[in-house]
């Protein structure tokens, strides 16, 4: 019984380590002062002039539009690479595809800085940005892919393939369908990696190209009012529904990908 | 009928083909091959105004690895970045374990809740979660100094911890656990001789999982650290956006690289040994 | 629902780019929002910002492969790398009647002879800003690189001053406390300001660009190294704030580092006829007030003093006068090899 309790008061001293400093956050974005240094009063102001701040607005459209086309991408080819990695295991894909996402990213960041510049001479903006999410994201799509794959009974493929269906036709009408909740979390995720992604970006964006999270970074370093308070606060509501969202279509696959 | 089983055959490789190759040639172009021009500009001159030198001009010799080399200061940083994430790589254990334990003997229906609760936080951006703790730490006096670092370390990196060790858990037939009360042994025993072990894959899963990512954080040293808590993040950073001195910038890169490497492998060799993770 | 959201914003996104849009990268609070309003109206199109916050981040960007910017706004040794770089447009005279504002003592700077690339815009100086009356308390020198550098004065002051993130701007400090020029390049004498740094880091709450203003204002740190202009700043957000302190800052004795910042074109931009319209706009006696004014910068167009207000032009850390100007140094850029050595010092003085 003792021993129980110890055990819940831990946990909930870990949970209670988790949302304390959130639920701050949260809480001093309806702070009435600037310097948001103590508790003043309560206000929603801060939240109109988000929708007035041109520069966060366009950050969060670029976040937006980036995360999209990115993460449709990586799905695609993430969960190619998933089937692949589960039906013909090749030698050298596991090590390309796994370690982008083992890597710290600093290191993929600056690879591709140096890529871009060096040898591409390339103007970074808009497409650098895209292909490194891309880059990070088709592992973690994979990992997805795989883990569903590998709790799959194969008798169904055997079966297929026994009836005559082209491997076309197998994946069409057999593999995709049983994927798609896969696919789809691999999606979601992909998309809150990218929504989310600092350090990478931080290399690869170029000028005129903003995305929320270096927003939130020069806003934090130069002058931080309530204001970015209320981006974390709308930030956090957003990507509470995706996670939320993933879960529900494939709560295994979430667990496992850890 | 030979005609249509190579027929067959032939579907199979070029479906193989057709799945394998466009994910491996975006990665091969977008992932490789920056780092082996990562690794190639780590051996070139310093451009004069910044950047690398043209080939043609500076050609490549060990000027950046004898420079690291030279100095112990960046041998001793390296080491710090180790022992910060050890440290931090300890301390999430110890806060996960109980909190995924708890979750492991919860009833089935509530598990899932519980864990959805752990991956919650994580859904708030990285530097929202560094900024969280700017602001709690600044009127306690905190601030900038190693202890901030640390705690924001483990605040960034705790899921990575709890979700590892909480799948292997509750892999753990309780008919185990029984059968120890049964020949006797006490609370204590039981933990240390039967849960502890099985769940050591899942430990080393979700240290290395806290571990290498910590090595190369920047954002949390600076902006929650003074002025002596900089790690080989930072460094490598400064190098590429302050210094302009890109070739000194790679071989950094390429030395984090190996260390990452080096404990990527032993964690796998270390699982291995252990059975399944 | 949130898809409809993301297609308006994307489509909020795609309007903002066709409209007529000036970028510019600028150091932190170096354009007033009222100025670049102003500016806006008048030439009905969009200023947009992008802020650093160090000259070596700027160029670090630049190298990194930033184009895209039409104006940038280095100090005077920046101007010079860039010139050597071939990375900035030529002025184009005619386009800036104005141009004849500017003081001769700026008109034909050593990076720049003839201004043929570079406009200034603001002159500061790297020197303390201090809580006046925590100080006076303690009775501790204002006037002197002493105070961040002597333990004696430090131990009163421990936890509670904050230094520049800028390798450059501390050695230099450092290098003028012990005697020797700002642009030093003997590397023993290097090695001596970094030790003497070492001695007072342990004093020391954090290095520090651009969140000293706030916390001077706040009260949190008593002691700053920084920019005249951030200075100004504090001690006026200090004031408005009812603080019951006041904030001061003055140029030490020892000598300090004098920068001058310029509009330059940079030659990927894709507006140069906005660019030259704005740095004629910013030429004008008024506008070019602007910067003094609301900002607490220094100023080297003269068309600007009569509309400066006299407690800014009077003040002497902001427009030092003859006897100080002679103290004053303005940085040079480094080699290459000589960069790496002090990168390295740095390391050594942030580690250690």
């Amino acid at each position: 019984m003792r021993r129980g309790f110890w055990l819940w008061a831990a946990a909930l001293a870990t949970y209670a380590f988790l949302y304390v400093p959130l639920a701050v956050v949260v809480l001093f974005s309806f702070n009435d002062s600037e310097l948001n240094a103590s508790w003043v009063g309560f206000t929603t102001r801060w939240y109109g002039k988000l929708l007035g701040d041109a520069d966060l607005l366009q950050a969060a459209a670029n976040s937006l539009l980036i995360a999209i086309v990115s993460s449709t991408i990586a799905t695609i080819l993430g969960t190619m690479a998933g089937i692949a990695l589960h039906r013909w295991r090749p030698r050298f894909l596991p090590f390309l595809v796994l370690t982008p996402v083992a890597m710290p990213e600093i290191l993929l960041g600056v690879s591709l800085l140096l890529f871009f510049r060096q040898v591409l001479d390339l103007t970074l903006g808009l497409f650098s940005i895209l292909a490194a999410h891309i880059t990070f994201s088709i592992g973690f799509v994979a990992i997805i892919i795989r883990a569903r794959l590998a709790g799959m009974d194969e008798s169904i493929f055997e079966a297929a393939r026994d009836l005559g269906a082209t491997p076309w036709r197998t994946f069409v009408r057999v593999t995709f369908p049983l994927i798609l909740p896969g696919i789809v979390a691999g999606f979601l995720m992909s998309f809150t990696l990218s929504i989310d992604d600092f350090v990478i970006t931080f290399f690869v964006a170029g000028v005129g190209v903003t995305t929320l999270p270096l927003q939130i970074y020069s806003m934090i370093k130069v002058a931080v009012t309530p204001e970015v308070n209320a981006i974390s606060t709308l930030l956090m509501a957003l990507t509470l529904t995706l996670i939320a969202l993933a879960s529900r279509f494939a709560p295994d696959a979430l667990r496992k990908s850890a | 009928m030979p005609g249509s089983s190579s027929n067959t055959e032939r579907a199979g490789r070029l479906t193989r083909w057709l799945v394998t190759a466009p994910p491996a040639a975006f990665l091969v172009v977008f992932f490789l091959l920056p780092a082996l021009i990562m690794a190639a500009a780590s051996f070139r001159e310093p451009g004069e105004f910044g950047g690398l030198a043209p080939l043609a001009a500076g050609g490549m010799n060990l000027d950046a690895y004898r420079f690291i080399v030279d100095d112990p200061i960046y041998a001793w940083i390296l080491a710090k970045s180790f022992a910060v994430a050890g440290l931090t790589t300890l301390i999430c254990l110890l806060l996960a374990y109980p909190l995924a334990m708890r979750i492991v003997r919860s009833p089935r229906r509530r598990r899932d809740l519980l864990v959805l609760l752990v991956i919650l936080p994580f859904a708030s951006n990285f530097l929202i979660r560094i900024y969280a703790w700017m602001i709690i730490l600044g009127p306690l006096g905190l601030l900038y100094s190693p202890v901030a670092v640390l705690a924001g370390m483990v605040y960034v990196h705790l899921p990575f911890m709890i979700l590892p060790l909480y799948t292997n858990l509750e892999k753990h037939d309780p008919a185990l656990l029984e059968a120890a009360q049964d020949l006797g042994a006490g609370r204590w025993a039981r933990f240390w001789r039967v849960t502890w072990p099985l769940s050591l894959p899942g430990v080393l899963s979700g240290s290395a999982l806290v571990f290498i990512p910590v090595l190369g954080m920047f954002a949390v040293p600076e902006l929650l650290g003074g002025t002596g808590d900089l790690l080989i993040g930072n460094l490598i950073k400064e190098q590429f956006l302050d210094n302009r001195d890109w070739p000194l910038g790679a071989a950094l890169s390429l030395v984090l690289t190996a260390a990452v490497l080096a404990v990527a492998g032993l964690s796998a060799a270390l699982t291995r040994n252990r059975g399944q993770a | 629902m949130k898809l409809a959201l993301a297609f308006l914003l994307s489509a909020l996104a795609a309007l903002a780019r066709a409209e007529d849009t000036l970028y510019l990268y600028n150091w932190n609070n170096y354009i007033s929002a009222e100025t670049a309003a102003r500016f806006e109206a008048w030439c009905s199109c969009r200023l947009k910002q992008d802020y650093y916050s160090d000259n070596e981040e700027m160029l670090a960007k630049l190298e990194a492969g930033a184009t895209g910017y039409d104006l940038l706004v280095p100090t005077g040794n920046a101007v010079q790398t860039l010139i050597r770089k071939q990375e900035l447009q030529m002025l184009a005279r005619e386009r800036l009647p104005h141009l004849a504002n500017i003081a001769p003592a700026f008109a034909d700077p050593w990076y720049d002879p003839g201004l043929r690339h570079a406009v200034p815009y603001a002159t500061t100086v790297t020197l303390l800003g201090f809580n006046a009356t925590r100080l006076a308390e303690l009775g501790l020198p204002t006037d002197s690189w002493a105070l961040i550098f002597e333990p004696r004065h430090l131990q009163r002051i421990k936890g509670r001053v904050s230094v520049l993130n800028s390798q450059r701007e501390l050695m230099a400090a450092a290098l003028r406390y012990l005697g020797h020029p700002a642009n030093d390049t003997d590397p023993g004498h290097w090695t001596a300001a970094r030790d003497l740094i070492l001695r007072a880091k342990p004093y020391w709450a954090t290095f520090s660009n651009s969140t000293y203003i706030k916390d001077l204002a706040i009260g949190n740190i008593w002691v700053a190294h920084g920019y005249s202009n951030d200075m100004f700043r504090a001690r006026e957000d200090a004031r408005a704030a009812g603080r019951p302190f006041a904030i001061g800052f003055a140029i030490p004795k020892e000598g300090a580092v004098l920068a001058v910042d310029n509009f330059v074109i940079h030659k990927s931009s894709r507006r140069p006829d906005l660019a030259h319209r704005f740095i004629d706009f910013m030429l004008q006696g008024e506008n070019a007030a602007d910067v003094s004014n609301l900002i607490g910068a220094g100023n080297p167009n003269q068309a600007a003093l009569p509309f400066i207000r006299p407690e800014v032009a009077g003040d002497p850390a902001l427009f030092p006068p003859p006897e100080t100007l002679k103290r004053l140094e303005m940085l040079r850029d480094l080699e290459p090899k000589q960069r790496r050595l002090m990168s390295r010092l740095w390391t050594e003085i942030k580690v250690k």
